[in-house]
């Protein structure tokens, strides 16, 4: 509970910090142009300032099992631009600690915002990972990844456990191809296991449980910084992906929702705070 | 919520998917009598399956000291302390499984433990419970006990980390009723982790995602028992195919010895998981434990296994045990042998009821010399 109450203190100080730019409480994100070249890597970039904040209250994830009755983090401050070429979204929220160390008990912080893969304002996706028929896709940024960014290579045993003494891995004995019925999801290229080239994950869904990276279509990136409490999380993407992806264009306007996981307080899956749709008007 | 039948319950009992049995099932039968945890299973298996990054502590196969011996610590103290109190005394089990005292907005009642908890795999070994006053004499039940458990995944016929998986990324073969973990499919999210009260899944921290025992499916495809049960130097294991106690043959050495004999007990059916692995119970500790290890059969079991020499056709299935590394589809007790069957028919061992015995004389005329009995 000491956490949480830090968490709650950290977040007004942010949502002050804030309240000069934001349009609180207002329902729309309006979508700034820079000009500022994408992609949008760095989260503490000056243009973010220009940028309109809008408050996006957090709410339980209770719709379906197992649940999440009391999520740690209870609103996202979310801005958004856009070059004409790259387009972004900042999230920031107050969390007190930095979780990207993932072990049984210990799960990592991680963002999510979702988009609706054909934008058609009387006929949204499901909020809540799409529904059949009716595709959303969805950037998830995972501390772990950034971590894995920062380290320069994948997590290993002696990263998370420094004292740890094993004589031989298979590995070290035969030959590279020979190891991967030993390297479980790794061997057979789970993208979950580790970062790519980005700390952010590109995948769609139609409905709980049918999330699915998309291993030929990754193009979306991102950075995150925590700092004093708080993490500051930008995900970009190109505005024209490719075919089946989602665009982003000047001057008209999407939606998007979002889904955010406190690490710390063993949140992980369906055991998240979530936020349905709001509108993105994309400036021109 | 759909209802299944539990037969090891006797009851029908709530459960997320509904019930439909595999065309057979994947079981092991372990003799806790025979056990003395050589570890030689949990080695072979280590080598087989796990010996890789991020499977540093993980033990698909494991055999601990009970009552204080535990994988992870305290595995099945804490969910039956979670479960409460429940009456295990009749065939039919009146209290309440995991599933139906999953806690609201939850699929089960589950815990997940710690990463210490893995720390020790042999904590507890050869720990003994009870008192030994001076000049006590050992009785049966033992006053002083502890006896070997060995611990597979029980491929159970309702699988808590099946139902625990948002993802359904956890699966039951049709072919054989081994649960398996799509590695492909799985995001780590621990749920299976959290869900099986035999703590039989695990997370590995290097790939991110978690894993758990295969039953050496890929042997089973090819008419082979599982590693554990091959390398056992005490041939305390079967591992075969059960059928339920309507399908049960008596000519499958495993469903004679769980339905027909029934001197072989599920662990811990109050559970509610159908589990697949059955133990002969060892018949010097205390039934009121068994009972709640093994359920209500479990004193039958014991006086069963004690009369197992005048039941030739149970004894023909008990030495059945690490007699083939094949598994044995059909026996038959002929002529004062135990013969084991493939799947097609073909004869895969034949055991001697009784071995012949040699004797030996004290003297030796030819050498002139006094045998002594050095080995």
């Amino acid at each position: 509970m000491a956490t949480r109450h830090m968490a709650a203190g950290a977040l007004a100080l942010l949502l002050l910090a804030t309240a000069g730019a934001a349009t609180a409480q207002m329902a729309t994100l309006q979508a700034i142009r820079t000009a500022t070249r994408g992609p949008f890597l760095d989260p503490e970039a000056a243009f973010w300032q220009q940028a309109p904040a809008v408050t996006v209250a957090m709410l339980p994830q209770t719709i379906t099992t197992p649940s999440d009755p009391t999520p740690a983090v209870s609103s996202l401050n979310v801005k958004a631009a856009h070059d004409g070429r790259w387009f972004a979204v900042l999230l920031e929220w107050a969390d007190a600690t930095r979780s990207d160390r993932i072990v049984v008990d210990q799960f990592g912080d991680q963002v999510a915002v979702e988009f609706p893969l054909v934008y058609e304002k009387d006929a949204l996706p499901s909020p809540m990972m799409g529904n059949t028929g009716r595709r959303v896709e969805i950037w998830q940024w995972r501390a772990a990844f950034q971590a894995d960014l920062a380290r320069g290579r994948p997590v290993d045993t002696h990263d998370l456990y420094p004292n740890a003494h094993v004589d031989v891995y298979p590995d070290q004995v035969l030959q590279a191809i020979d190891t991967r019925p030993y390297m479980g999801a790794v061997g057979v290229d789970n993208l979950i296991t580790r970062a790519g080239r980005s700390p952010v994950l590109e995948q769609v869904a139609e409905g709980w449980g049918t999330l699915t990276i998309e291993p030929e279509d990754q193009q979306a990136d991102g950075k995150g910084v925590w700092r004093d409490g708080v993490w500051r999380v930008v995900l970009t993407h190109p505005m024209k992906g490719g075919d089946g992806d989602v665009r982003f264009v000047p001057g008209e306007e999407t939606a998007a929702a979002f889904a955010v996981w406190d690490g710390g307080s063993g949140e992980v899956g369906p055991r998240k705070a979530w936020a349905t749709w709001i509108t993105v008007e994309l400036a021109r | 919520m759909p209802k299944v039948f539990n037969w090891q319950i006797g009851r029908e009992m709530d459960y997320l998917y509904e019930g439909k049995r595999p065309k057979r099932q994947f079981a092991m039968l372990l003799d806790t009598n025979k056990c003395i945890a050589c570890q030689t299973c949990t080695v072979a298996c280590k080598t087989t399956w796990t010996p890789g990054r991020g499977q540093e502590y993980m033990f698909w196969n494991n055999v601990e000291t009970k009552p204080y011996g535990y994988y992870p610590l305290g595995w099945d103290v804490r969910i039956l302390e979670k479960l409460g109190v429940q009456d295990v005394d009749g065939p039919v089990y009146e209290g309440k499984t995991l599933f139906e005292s999953a806690p609201s907005g939850e699929r089960i009642l589950g815990y997940l433990p710690d990463d210490r908890d893995y720390a020790h795999p042999n904590v507890g070994e050869d720990d003994s419970r009870g008192d030994m006053p001076q000049g006590a004499l050992l009785e049966m039940p033992h006053m002083q006990w502890m006896y070997y458990l060995p611990r597979i995944c029980n491929h159970c016929t309702y699988p808590a980390c099946l139902a625990a998986c948002p993802r359904m990324s956890i699966y039951k073969r049709e072919e054989d009723g081994i649960v398996l973990l799509d590695q492909t499919r799985c995001r780590g999210y621990r749920e299976c982790v959290r869900a099986c009260p035999y703590k039989k899944t695990f997370f590995n921290p290097v790939t991110r995602v978690s894993e758990k025992c295969v039953g050496c499916y890929p042997a089973i495809e090819q008419g082979r028992q599982t590693q554990c049960t091959i390398t056992c130097i005490g041939k305390i294991r079967l591992q075969g195919f059960i059928g339920t106690p309507e399908t049960a043959r008596d000519d499958n050495p495993i469903d004679y010895i769980v339905h027909h004999a029934k001197i072989a007990c599920p662990l811990y059916p109050q559970f509610g998981l159908e589990p697949n692995t059955y133990y002969i119970p060892p018949i010097h500790v205390p039934p009121r434990f068994l009972v709640q290890m093994f359920g209500a059969g479990v004193g039958d079991a014991i006086a069963g296994y004690r009369k197992a020499a005048e039941d030739e056709k149970l004894l023909g299935a008990l030495l059945l045990f690490g007699a083939t590394p094949m598994i044995v589809h059909r026996y038959e007790v002929q002529a004062g042998h135990s013969i084991g069957y493939d799947e097609k028919g073909a004869e895969l061992v034949r055991v001697p009821l009784k071995e012949a015995i040699h004797v030996r004389a004290a003297f030796d005329e030819a050498y002139q010399a006094y045998r002594t009995n050095i080995t």
